[in-house]
């Protein structure tokens, strides 16, 4: 009881802080720069950026940052603080926590050996123990955003308040996000492009939390600034087993080589069953499901679909874009049964197809996953 | 990704994004105290800032159309209404707008000076009643702010205010000495610029970000956007207020100036774990940085004092610096490290626009709106009427020759005060003294004769040796020009002075504005060398700001420096061909001769070395 209130009290301080408290923000700022990395990876091309944000978690050059793509290369720089520039490797990802463990490597030394580089760093355990911040407080984004800082460039700083502490649910559709566990929604406009995997922390410059990856609720073309907080906590299922992982033992783990991600069943990852619909041309970040053309004897040919519908529902979900469609479909299987709402000139119809077996040469390409494990060169 | 914001969005873009944020959903923030459980320092320090806003508010100008159409914000700098806005927001207004105040009422305004690489123009707001003064702004020191520091930026987001009361937003500096690349033909280059989470958005343009003592220490102008729109994403730049003092001298005086470009370009080693070091790649052979020695391959360790070791910090102290300033740079090749003084060369000359290619879209006719360009200015009929069009002189190279007219005037007042009235004394000149050269020394006499053509002569007799030249005359050969050799032109620099204190702007410039041989050339540093010869161990202790004033006759091009601080004449540089250095006198020791003051020491300078030392015993002036 008494601890309750006295964590009440230090939300209430820090609240009131930008005046009371003993050292300047800039001073903060400096401190946490030099705790922090620009990370440059793949991307560079269709929204996707080639740089991204890390934070310092050992003397050793253990780095935690967000599972984006810009992690899928073999050849990852990292600049530091002071302006060095190192190559570095992914050790391994946690998708469902939407959150990657890097290494810093030495040229001329081995990955198991230490690194000797001594550096500056978050103590994660430590600050996974601090109580969870509470809306109201006043918070510090810090992040390479808009890749604006190079080498011994510092990090952009940035102010807000958090402004819930809440689960935040990805929804097929809405989001695109694997992450299903509680965040710090903040008010400060953390969601830029490379600003993921910064640092949230509070006036003081400790850590509090990782700044997510850039996600739209497609419904209301909002942009949400979120963090994940240190002591983030997911069920996974591993088979029949459901098993909690948290970030503090995901990152313990990690950083001794030991942490196995739990593999996700492949289904998700296929094309899912036949249709037979072909849309026009997919231009647009969310061009409308409009169809173009329809295989010959397709099921959805042989359904009653016609050319120049409007998908606008399956299965009572709502669809904006091909992409949507794209992605519910590869959930299913073939011989499964979809509902669709098409708009057909003012009309909306109901049109019911038992999806198929693809046919031989038709298989689409799939779509790299977000997160998870990536593909290595020479995948298929 | 960042662009400098242009002209208002619709107000309605605005709130559906404010009901999309909500439709979210996010949990609404209740504070969790009242004001009267608040800390008394917290208390204080509201007071203190709502005290610092309503003191710099007056000061705060929306810039509009003639007619009060908004484009964007200013802020005033001094009592008699000289306003700093970005030039991006005057460029569709023309050099006649109004400016909006917290007082609610519309002032006439003209635009004086433009700088479009930094996107900076000034303008001047016409008083209602003459010798009514304006509300200003204190200018900061933008070197001082340091990422994390609080922040203020005011202005006229949206066109919101239609009473001109500025809308104030508060935040952070999230970064310091930032480089944006220039958007479009080498302009609107934002160079050492601070980055603030302050929400900066179309109409903030032009406006004034200010420290939380309510100091001016940058403009805002640009942001970094992606996916939202041009409104604000977290991330605004302010042009720093210190690179807009290096050019507030170019400004004042109407010109449209211009950046800079040492002629070297420069590239990044990228050894992994190193620190990266920066290097000469290749040079121009007529820019001064390969007159004064630097070579491909020597490292770059400092500029104008600052530490280089990347490209965009290159690019960052460079870009801070009007053209034709002289900044000390130091270099290191192999073992050894060298500082020196480079003159840095324009860069709109250098960027060359490319010949129309067929195929290219048609030019839009004058008058005719682009597509997604500047909008046609709604006030330009009415701006005609306005009494600021009576300040409005055009001429190529300057934004408004008016003012470089003005600042002409103030000069010569402060001439005829330190110098005298040498306008009678068009006789014959004769100096008498001593003269060290580099090997020797003995007695000199120097003679400025005109013939009875009025074509003048200057002589120079030392212990035996002669030279002489008369710059108009006919057939001078390069080489005489030059005399004495290794001067660069000692002569021909001293003939320009005469000429300067006797004929002053009316003898220069015969046909008034039409080909000035005298225009004020804003502010450069001038470095001159210690009075007792000792060589000071850095450049930079020697620096002393002036106003330049630029002299033509014939094909003889002169700069005179006035220091700022006394209106000394410093001394000046004489140029031949752009090829060469020019030639590079230091005056000191100014006496009184008959009611005028003339140098009793004069040092002539070529390339890096000190040729003469002149010391004057007797001057004899002739009137005519």
């Amino acid at each position: 009881m008494f601890r309750l209130v006295f964590t009440g009290v230090i939300a209430l301080l820090a609240a009131a802080m930008p005046v009371s408290a003993a050292e300047p923000v800039s001073t903060v700022a400096a401190q946490v720069n030099e705790k922090m990395v620009k990370i440059f990876g793949s991307g560079g091309f269709r929204g996707v950026t080639n740089y991204t944000t890390g934070i310092l978690v050992s003397s050793e050059g253990h780095i935690l940052t967000v599972a984006s793509q810009t992690l899928e290369t073999s050849e990852l720089v990292i600049h530091l603080f002071d302006g060095r520039k190192m190559k570095a490797t992914v050790v391994v990802t946690e998708p469902e926590l939407d959150i990657a463990l890097l290494k810093i490597k030495v040229e001329g030394k081995k990955p198991e050996e230490p690194t000797g580089l001594n550096l500056a760093y978050f103590d994660f355990d430590e600050s996974a123990k601090r109580p969870i911040a509470a809306a109201g407080d006043w918070v510090f984004g810090f992040s390479n955003q808009f890749e604006i800082a190079m080498r011994n460039e510092p990090m952009s700083v940035m102010q807000g308040m958090i402004t819930s502490y809440s689960k935040l649910h990805g929804r097929r559709g809405i989001f695109d996000f694997p992450y299903t566990g509680e965040v710090y929604v903040v008010d400060a406009i953390t969601n830029n492009p490379g600003a993921g995997g910064g640092a949230l922390t509070n006036r003081k410059g400790q850590l509090l939390g990782i700044i997510g990856r850039e996600i739209k609720n497609s419904l209301s073309e909002t942009w949400i600034n979120y963090a994940i907080p240190l002591n983030a906590k997911v069920d996974l299922r591993d088979g029949d087993k459901t098993v909690t992982v948290t970030m503090p033992e995901f990152v313990a783990k990690a950083m001794k080589g030991q942490y196995k991600p739990v593999v996700k069943p492949i289904v998700a990852l296929t094309a899912g069953g036949f249709h037979g619909i072909r849309f026009v041309p997919n231009i647009l970040e969310r061009t409308p499901p409009y169809i173009d053309e329809l295989y010959p004897n397709s099921p959805a040919a042989k359904a009653g679909v016609q050319i120049n519908d409007l998908v606008s529902f399956i299965d009572g979900e709502p669809i904006y874009s091909i992409k949507a469609f794209t992605d519910v479909l590869r959930k299913t299987r073939p011989g499964m049964t979809v509902r669709l709402e098409v708009r057909r000139g003012d009309n909306l119809q109901s049109i019911e197809i038992k999806l198929d077996e693809w046919p031989k040469g038709l298989l689409p390409v799939i779509p790299v996953p977000r997160g998870g494990e990536f593909p290595k060169p020479g995948d298929k | 990704m960042t662009t400098p914001f242009r002209f208002l969005n619709r107000p309605t873009v605005w709130f559906a994004g404010v009901a999309g944020s909500l439709s979210l959903g996010l949990i609404a923030f209740t504070p969790p105290t009242t004001l009267a459980q608040l800390p008394d320092s917290v208390k204080a320090a509201e007071a203190e800032r709502i005290a610092v806003i309503a003191k710099v508010k007056p000061a705060v100008a929306a810039v509009c159309f003639f007619g009060g159409t908004a484009c964007g914000s200013g802020v005033i700098i001094s009592d008699d209404g000289l306003c700093l806005t970005n030039f991006h927001v005057v460029q569709p207004t023309g050099p006649v707008m109004q400016c909006g105040l917290a007082d609610g009422k519309l002032y006439d305004s003209v635009l004086i000076g433009t700088d479009k690489v930094g996107d900076v123009a000034l303008v001047k707001l016409l008083p209602k009643k003459p010798g009514e003064t304006f509300p200003f702004v204190k200018l900061g020191d933008s070197d001082l702010v340091r990422a994390g520091d609080w922040s203020l930026a005011m202005g006229n987001p949206f066109g919101l205010a239609i009473d001109f009361n500025p809308t104030v937003t508060f935040g952070l500096v999230s970064g310091v000495n930032r480089y944006q690349p220039p958007e479009g033909k080498g302009t609107l280059e934002y160079t050492d610029c601070i980055q603030v989470d302050t929400s900066i958005n179309p109409g903030n343009s032009g406006g004034p970000l200010f420290n939380m003592k309510g100091e001016l220490i940058g403009i805002n102008g640009r942001g970094s956007f992606d996916k939202r729109g041009r409104v604000n994403s977290g991330v605004g730049y302010a042009i720093s207020i210190n690179q807009i003092k290096n050019f507030l001298g170019h400004l004042k005086a109407g010109i449209d100036t211009d950046h800079a470009t040492l002629g070297a370009s420069f590239s990044t080693d990228s050894e992994e774990g190193d620190l990266s070091k920066v290097f000469v790649s290749s040079m121009l052979d007529e820019s001064d940085a390969f007159r004064r020695g630097l070579k491909p391959q020597d490292q770059l360790v400092a500029f104008a004092g600052r530490s280089t070791t990347s490209t965009n910090q290159y690019k960052n102290v460079l870009g801070i610096f009007p053209k034709e300033w002289r900044v000390p740079l130091k270099y290191r090749r192999g073992t050894t490290s060298k500082e020196m003084l480079v003159r840095l060369m324009g860069n709109m000359e250098t960027v060359k626009e490319r010949e129309p290619q067929p195929g290219d879209a048609p030019m839009p006719k004058p008058g005719q709106p682009q597509p997604g360009g500047p909008p046609a200015n709604p006030g330009a009929e009415k701006a005609k009427q306005s009494p600021a069009m009576k300040l409005v002189v055009e001429k190529k190279g300057y934004a408004n020759f008016y003012f470089n007219t003005l600042a002409q005037d103030a000069l010569l007042a402060d001439m005829k005060k330190n110098f005298g009235d040498f306008s009678k004394l068009t006789g014959d000149w004769t100096l008498e003294g001593n003269v060290q050269l580099a090997d020797r020394g003995g007695n000199v006499k120097l003679t400025w004769i005109d013939d009875k053509a009025g074509t003048t002569e200057v002589k120079m007799s030392r212990e035996g040796i002669d030279d002489s030249v008369k710059p108009l005359g006919e057939n001078v050969s390069q080489a005489e020009l030059a005399l004495p050799q290794g001067s660069g032109g000692l002569l021909v620099t001293l003939w320009h002075y005469r000429l300067l204190m006797t004929q002053l702007r009316d003898g220069l410039n015969p046909n008034g504005n039409v080909s000035p041989g005298f225009v004020h050339g804003g502010s450069e540093p001038f470095y001159p060398p210690l009075a007792n010869g000792i060589v000071s161990a850095n450049i930079n202790d020697l620096r002393v700001d002036c106003n330049v004033l630029k002299t033509k006759k014939g094909q003889f091009e002169a700069k005179w420096y006035f220091s700022q601080k006394d209106g000394a004449l410093l001394g000046c540089e004489a140029t031949f061909t752009k090829e060469d250095d020019p030639c590079e006198l230091y005056f000191y020791d100014f006496k009184e001769i008959g009611g005028v003051k003339l140098p009793h020491k004069i040092v002539c300078k070529f390339g890096d070395k000190v040729f003469a030392t002149i010391s004057a015993r007797t001057y004899t002036l002739g009137k005519k």
